[in-house]
């Protein structure tokens, strides 16, 4: 903690020099792209942000741009649906608490439409970890005809008839045709500031507030029997188990993207934050509360050749241990971030 | 307090350094050529012509094919120098589309003339595009060459229509660029004699691919769709890049 006030401060000199540097080198050129540094903020005990990417640095040009895309319904085949009609932030950036998304034409997918939070850290994309890099997850909802049901090049060409579009995109990356790179990296820009970094859970991590009683033994339990998968303090390692919700699979997860047959019923562990929101849960929304979540860990766990050792003892928590743990739960909604007016539309 | 002192002074050096490169500095003078690789399809043994919205009979197995799209991709093109070290075209990306003529000539250009050994050329695009997010030009998602869904790029695309067929169709994407479904393929040619590059002047690499190859030793009747990585992709990709073989240059 030493010193964190000025590292911060030679952070912000360094990315001015930067800038400048940047504005300099691209003043050669005709294209000027106005680099301005739009800093996240996440307590030190988060870890390194997986995104980096090197030509797309954070700026309030590309947030601006992939917030527009993040509510335009163009993106999908019809003009109805956009990122946001199953990624609000009143829910956490999940959907509006249904077990499936409804797509173009109302046609339903098969897994959950899962929140978007913290994807500044996270490894791999969807239940099934099948998308590989933050910037290219987008063209999945797009295109794919149970949800967008769109192609990126009719996405391309219809931006490209606008001429705010044209202009934003010049701002943002210096040049005004507006091309799909140009759309998933703003969109990346956009889906990295969604942080959810400061609950009630994150005070008292700092400090600035303390556990009720209840909360305090939740957070024990927590630690006991969730915390090996749901890690502090994304509250998911990113890795993908079979958590014995079945003993035969309909929907082979991960097994589907490796063709192994060690993964098949596996499926990324998700975050626990803003889980009190972002109901129904499991990969095909089937646990309407969170009373059935612990149900199913308590006394529900279906056994087969993939089960995670993690969950193969049925934890048969008490009455009062189930309400402490929810009790804890509840400390990971962030209110800050729902109420930020950043994200509004 | 030291450290960010010297980080300091270099960043201030590397401002330095950007604005001299603003200016011309060129002590050696460097001169270009350019080179333009010519992909031509035969059909089968004999070398028929490959088109497309034609039926084909393979000369193999007999399957009646009409072929409505034939793309792939080409990607990092190579010269070796006579010293040895090789030149590498930046940016090297081509999608081969046998419906657009033009797909068909890749210019490469900005060579440093001199005298090229040996050509070297990968058939896929390499592991590191696959995994590097959102990328532009040839490898544009707009190309629909690209699975949103278990990323990676379809870097060979052979769809049509076929009597062998229960749907009356076909349709082969075949990816893959890791483990065991990797289907990334890098192939080289040795000149006979040195090519020489020199400016002014376009040489030309001919290479001549045979689609039929893809089904040799997979007809019709083995399957009519590949949609994902997986061990089919690896021997049928494996059997159609092997038939693509170096003709001759011309200077």
């Amino acid at each position: 903690m030493i010193n964190k006030k000025s590292e911060s401060r030679f952070t912000t000199t360094l990315l001015l020099f930067f800038s400048s540097l940047l504005l300099l080198n691209t003043s050669c050129q005709k294209e000027e792209v106005k680099i301005e540094p739009f800093a996240l903020a996440y307590p030190s005990y988060f870890p390194e942000p997986v995104y980096k990417s090197a030509d797309n640095q954070l700026t309030m040009e590309r947030f601006v741009l992939g917030k527009k895309l993040f509510f335009d319904r163009r993106l999908s085949s019809d003009g109805t649906i956009s990122c946001a009609s199953c990624h609000a932030q009143t829910h956490a950036f999940a959907d509006h608490n249904v077990s499936f998304s409804a797509g173009v034409n109302g046609a339903l997918g098969i897994r959950n439409s899962p929140t978007i939070v913290n994807m500044l850290w996270s490894k791999s994309f969807m239940w099934d970890g099948g998308v590989n890099h933050l910037e290219v997850f987008s063209v999945a909802p797009i295109t794919h005809p149970d949800e967008m049901n769109e192609t990126m090049a009719n996405v391309v060409a219809k931006l490209n008839q606008d001429e705010e579009y044209q202009s934003l995109v010049k701002k943002a990356y210096g040049h005004s045709t507006v091309t799909d790179q140009a759309i998933l990296k703003a969109l990346t820009a956009y889906m990295v500031s969604i942080v959810s970094v400061n609950s009630k859970y994150d005070q008292v991590r700092q400090g600035k507030s303390s556990y009720s009683a209840e909360e305090k033994k939740g957070y024990e339990l927590f630690k006991k029997h969730c915390a090996s998968c749901h890690s502090e303090p994304l509250f998911t390692n990113g890795t993908f188990q079979n958590n014995g919700l079945d003993s035969v699979f309909t929907d082979l997860g991960r097994g589907k993207i490796t063709l192994l047959s060690e993964d098949v019923g596996k499926f990324k562990v998700p975050t626990l934050r803003n889980s009190e929101l972002t109901y129904p849960y499991m990969h095909d929304g089937r646990f309407w509360t969170l009373d059935q979540v612990l149900d199913h860990y308590s006394h529900g766990i279906q056994h087969s050749e993939t089960l995670s050792p993690l969950v193969n003892q049925n934890l048969s928590l008490t009455g009062i241990e189930k309400k402490q743990l929810k009790a804890f739960l509840f400390t990971l909604t962030d209110y800050n971030l729902l109420n930020n007016p950043l994200f509004f539309e | 307090m030291k450290t960010q002192k010297i980080k300091l002074f270099s960043i201030v050096l590397l401002t330095v350094i950007g604005i001299t490169s603003c200016k011309k500095e060129q002590v050696e003078e460097q001169t270009f050529g350019s080179v333009n690789v010519y992909l031509s399809h035969v059909w089968g043994m004999n070398n028929d012509p490959f088109e497309l919205n034609v039926p084909l009979v393979h000369p193999m197995n007999g399957d009646t094919m009409t072929f409505t799209t034939f793309k792939y991709y080409v990607s990092n093109l190579q010269l070796k120098k006579k010293d040895g070290s090789w030149w590498k075209h930046p940016e090297s990306y081509f999608l081969v589309d046998v419906s657009n003529p033009t797909s068909l000539k890749l210019n490469v250009s900005n060579i440093p003339t001199g005298d090229y050994t040996e050509f070297k050329y990968v058939l896929g695009v390499d592991s590191l595009r696959n995994v590097s997010g959102a990328q532009s030009g040839a490898l544009s998602t707009t190309n629909a060459m690209f699975w949103s869904w278990n990323t990676g790029y379809i870097m060979l695309k052979a769809e049509g229509t076929s009597p062998q067929s229960s749907t009356g169709n076909f349709a082969f994407h075949l990816g893959g660029f890791s483990g065991t479904t990797n289907i990334v393929t890098t192939k080289s040619v040795v000149f006979d004699q040195p090519m020489t590059v020199s400016s002014g002047k376009t040489s030309g690499i001919y290479l001549i691919a045979n689609p039929a190859k893809l089904f040799h030793a997979n007809p019709l009747s083995n399957g009519t769709n590949i949609m994902m990585p997986g061990p089919k992709a690896v021997e049928m990709a494996g059997n159609f890049y092997g038939s693509v073989v170096f003709d001759y240059f011309t200077e």
